[in-house]
């Protein structure tokens, strides 16, 4: 082999080892797993302490720190430390499926657009222009608050628990998913005039081949660190539609329910309102962190060499 | 320069129509009956007008149909009537609207003023520690959740330290001070939320234009530094960075929202929030009417800002 | 001997926009009325300059971009008219070289994915007897098999061309289309490309389309050489006697330009002058008179057609060169 071919290293090996030198990224991510695994150890801690953070307990409301309550109790006598953890649980999973679920959704659209173009293209840029500049959040709110029986579904399953849930990680995918449709379908119109794309086809490659195999992994990068970012941008939307009332409902809790909860007693027990809202700023910082780190890493005009 | 506005006014104006059609008949989606709930709202309805509206407005009609008619009505300057406040519509935007826009014109003036100092300062103290509490500084007002840091501030301002009211409109005797301290934390909150972005865009902007030859000529010629900064790179860098911020008022509209529910400011935010929670489809659908338009509005202005202050564009949008 | 690849009449037009934004629709004619053939075991070789449509041509036959008219034929069968079976059939005996070696390998998947690619496509064999085959590829094309599993990246350009002459070889084609197989190598390199090319069409009894305007390669490779210009083919001979006596004025000035090929005499100052007319505005008449010093008033008026002037050698030429009978 070539001395040209003996240096080289893989494109991944070469971002893992940029990434590696990014300090903020690599806190981000670690701060970021350390809480992923905290709230998902939310049940443990509550059967080792013998609290709970869901049901009331009206002997012990306010609470103060104690060894029992790490962080006291609130005015239905739960446990904060445990009702941080499980509201850490929806906030952040939430994060992460409405995240994903925009950058599949977006994913598709983007390179079937890009690779087939035409009319279909044509749809998707004139829905991507129209979403731009639409007031976000009011039609956040909308949304939420959509009677979904006049779309057809049965109420048991509106009132059941996962309904809330759900329907948050919908209604960002849909409002979400035009940013990553935009970059992959730049990337894919780039793509397809490339010639391993072209010595596919000629081979009689179908659509689904062409775009899974070679289109889209190709087109991943951008659409990898519009994730991340995104995932911050859905944890504070999430949180702002819960405190306003319209996300996740009791019993299910979040860090922007608990924020909801807390509002009318800043004056009383204001730790009640910092602890969540400090999770929800430290988790987005992580995020973005991350995510920079990620776009320098990805991006090879900042490659050291 | 007038046929470029007018082309993008018409343009603007069909998105308009498009996107009054999706927010009506996402309204219709909402809970309740809307034609129950528009009768309740006319104290002046009579039951013959309400036969002739349930014909109009029935739930069998196709949407189509009712969207005309409720456009027709518009277009005629009837926004029909608030099924909350019984008042004509108007009547309620319009005093909510000019609250929201001392708010959030103050707030964008600052936010505007202090990022492209602190882009500025970054990109000339880069690789120091004040690039680093800058870029911190950004970090924290685009993370940051705008309800969380309102609570926060009435909490030290408000119920420490006393200094400024938790909420709510200044009273007209309370004058000129009372504007003022109403007005500060909610500006606050707002500035900061709004302020991470364009300061990175601010930095990353000069950054590029102090990279450019003719910076570096201009240095060579003997051109102290801070004039250089000021008369040249400072008007280039920022012509981007003003187009991004406007092209963010969705983004400062929706602080806004949440910002306006926190301190009890009677703006568009909350507004839209009372409506939406309390389905009165037809303040919701104004209110959101004027917001999206307020939003194209202020995306035009921006591309005007952009030619005007950028001799190399022409008004095709294009590079020449 | 009837041939295995044929275009009857070929065309392909692409749009090119609205004059203006009311203006008539504008088309480019990339390829006119072409009519070439490729026989078993023989190469034949497309030159001429870039913009010539010699690439356009090539993509029509693999189906890469639609034709706007005429036939093309695999075996005397209409291509147009086969179901996908056939058609997938086809494809497996028509591969293809590209260009650039650095593009037309997907940098993501393996050596070995990239062979095995047409296998995979058209469902040949399983994973054991592909890998095996992939091996023997890899060495048929001098590269040692333990190169399967690296990356593209990891290889020059002349050892990612064998790669990509590995790929084209995987399902046993009998035609391979090589657009510019060369021309983004070194010249070093070239000779060993060329050899390896020569050696496999021995072989393996492969035809050759190829696609070049390396004059030195074509005579190297060819059997019959094929001269495009603007869309249309103005002359096609067996490779001697286009390189001793061509007989379009076009032909000869390409060979004018690259001087020591061939045993003709040469007549200085035969070399073209200008620049190729574009083809949105194609000139009227023979579309080379502009540019052709043997250009007389019938020739801005009439496009010539191909005629045979003796034997195989053919020109579209109102007033060819003579040539030797």
């Amino acid at each position: 082999m070539s001395a040209h071919a003996e240096e080289s290293v893989s494109v991944w090996h070469l971002r893992w080892l940029r990434l590696k030198r990014d300090r903020a990224a690599l806190a981000g991510a670690g701060l970021l797993a350390l809480l992923l695994m905290a709230s998902e150890s939310a049940p443990i801690y509550e059967a080792w302490q013998g609290v709970s953070g869901v049901d009331a307990d009206l002997l012990s409301r306010f609470d103060p720190a104690t060894a029992q309550h790490w962080l006291g109790s609130d005015d239905a006598g739960r446990d904060v430390f445990a009702r941080l953890l499980r509201g850490g649980q929806t906030s952040l999973t939430i994060g992460i499926m409405g995240a994903l679920g925009a950058s599949i959704v977006g994913t598709l659209i983007g390179s079937i657009s890009g690779y087939f173009r035409g009319r279909v293209d044509m749809v998707l840029m004139r829905f991507t222009d129209f979403m731009i500049a639409l007031p976000q959040l009011p039609i956040l709110i909308i949304l939420a608050a959509l009677d979904l029986t006049k779309l057809g579904f049965s109420s048991e399953f509106i009132r059941s628990g996962s309904a809330g849930y759900w329907r948050i990680v919908v209604i960002v995918t849909l409002l979400g998913w035009t940013g990553v449709a935009r970059l992959v379908r730049a990337s894919t119109l780039a793509l397809a005039e490339r010639e391993f794309v072209l010595a596919a086809r000629a081979q009689g490659a179908p659509a689904w081949w062409v775009l899974g195999i070679h289109i889209v992994p190709n087109a991943i990068t951008p659409v990898i660190v519009a994730t991340t970012i995104a995932m911050g941008r859905v944890i504070l939307a999430e949180s702002g539609l819960s405190f306003l009332g319209v996300g996740i409902q009791p019993p299910a809790t979040s860090w922007g329910s608990m924020l909801s909860n807390a509002q009318e007693l800043i004056t009383s027990a204001p730790m009640l309102a910092i602890w969540p809202g400090l999770l929800i700023l430290v988790s987005v910082v992580a995020i973005n962190f991350l995510g920079d780190g990620l776009q320098a890493a990805f991006d090879p005009r900042s490659d050291p060499r | 320069m007038t046929r470029f506005l007018l082309s993008r006014a018409a343009g603007a104006f069909v998105v308009l129509m498009a996107k009054s059609f999706v927010i009506f008949a996402l309204i219709g989606l909402m809970p309740g009956d809307p034609v129950d709930l528009l009768m309740n709202a006319n104290p002046d309805a009579t039951p013959e007008d309400i036969a002739h509206l349930r014909q109009l407005y029935g739930v069998d009609t196709p949407i189509f149909e009712r969207y005309w008619h409720w456009l027709t009505a518009a277009v005629h300057g009837d926004f029909g009537f608030s099924r909350l406040q019984h008042r004509p519509v108007w009547d309620i935007v319009i005093p909510a609207l000019g609250n929201t826009i001392v708010l959030t014109a103050t707030a964008f003036t600052i936010a505007t003023v202090i990022a492209i100092t602190l882009g500025t300062i970054a990109a000339l103290k880069r690789g120091t520690w004040i690039e680093r509490a800058i870029g911190l500084l950004a970090y924290t007002g685009i993370s940051i959740p705008a309800f969380w840091l309102g609570l926060m501030l009435i909490y030290l301002f408000a119920v420490i330290l006393g200094w400024l009211p938790a909420g709510g409109m200044p009273r007209p005797e309370e004058g000129i001070r009372g504007i003022f301290s109403h007005l500060a934390l909610p500006v606050l909150t707002l500035v900061i939320v709004e302020i991470g972005a364009p300061t990175r865009y601010a930095r990353a902007a000069m950054l590029e234009v102090l990279g450019q030859d003719y910076i570096r000529t201009a240095r060579a010629k003997g051109l102290s530094s801070r004039r250089l900064i000021l008369k040249h790179a400072l008007r280039n860098a920022m012509i981007p960075v003003v187009t991004i911020i406007a092209l963010g008022m969705g983004n400062l509209f929706s602080g806004a929202l949440l910002t306006e529910t926190i301190f009890a400011w009677r703006g568009m935010g909350r507004l839209i929030l009372e409506a939406i929670m309390g389905n009165d489809y037809n303040l919701a659908l104004v209110c959101l009417l004027f917001t999206t338009a307020a939003i194209l509005l202020a995306n035009i202005l921006a591309d005007v800002a952009y030619t005007k202050l950028d001799p190399r564009i022409g008004l095709g949008g294009r590079r020449k | 001997m009837s041939p295995i690849l044929q275009a009857e009449n070929l065309s392909v037009r692409f749009p090119a926009g609205r004059e203006g934004w009311f203006g008539p629709k504008r088309e480019v004619q990339a390829v006119s009325n072409v009519d070439l053939s490729l026989f078993a075991g023989e190469t034949l070789a497309l030159v001429g300059e870039s913009g010539s449509g010699k690439t356009t041509f090539a993509r029509a036959l693999l189906g890469l971009v639609g034709h706007s008219g005429g036939t093309m034929r695999f075996d005397g069968a209409d291509i147009a008219a086969m179901n996908r079976t056939a058609r997938q059939a086809m494809r497996r005996t028509v591969q293809m070289v590209f260009q650039d070696p650095f593009g037309s390998l997907d940098p993501r998947l393996t050596v070995a994915s990239i062979i095995a690619e047409p296998l995979r496509i058209h469902n040949i064999g399983s994973a054991a007897t592909r890998r095996e085959r992939v091996r023997a590829l890899l060495v048929q094309v001098g590269l040692p098999p333990d190169a399967a599993s690296r990356y593209p990246h990891q290889f020059s350009g002349g050892q990612r061309q064998r790669i990509a002459i590995a790929r084209a070889l995987a399902p046993a084609p009998r035609i391979i289309i090589a657009d510019e197989p060369l021309s983004a190598l070194d010249v070093s390199i070239q000779s060993q490309i060329l050899n390896l090319m020569a050696e496999l069409r021995d072989r393996a009894g492969l035809s050759y389309l190829l696609i070049s305007h390396d004059l030195a390669a074509v005579h190297h490779l060819a059997d019959r050489v094929a001269a495009m210009y603007l869309g249309r083919v103005v002359e096609v001979a067996p490779r001697d006697a286009l390189f001793d006596t061509p007989a379009h004025p076009y032909t000869r000035a390409l060979l004018d330009a690259v001087p020591r090929i061939g045993a003709g005499k040469r007549v200085p100052g035969g070399a073209l002058q200008g620049d190729i007319p574009s083809p949105l505005a194609p000139p009227p008449g023979c579309a080379f008179h502009p540019r052709c010093p043997r250009a007389s008033s019938v020739c801005a008026v009439e496009a010539p057609v191909l005629r045979v002037l003796a034997g195989a050698h053919q020109a579209a030429c109102h007033h060819p060169l003579e040539i030797a009978a």
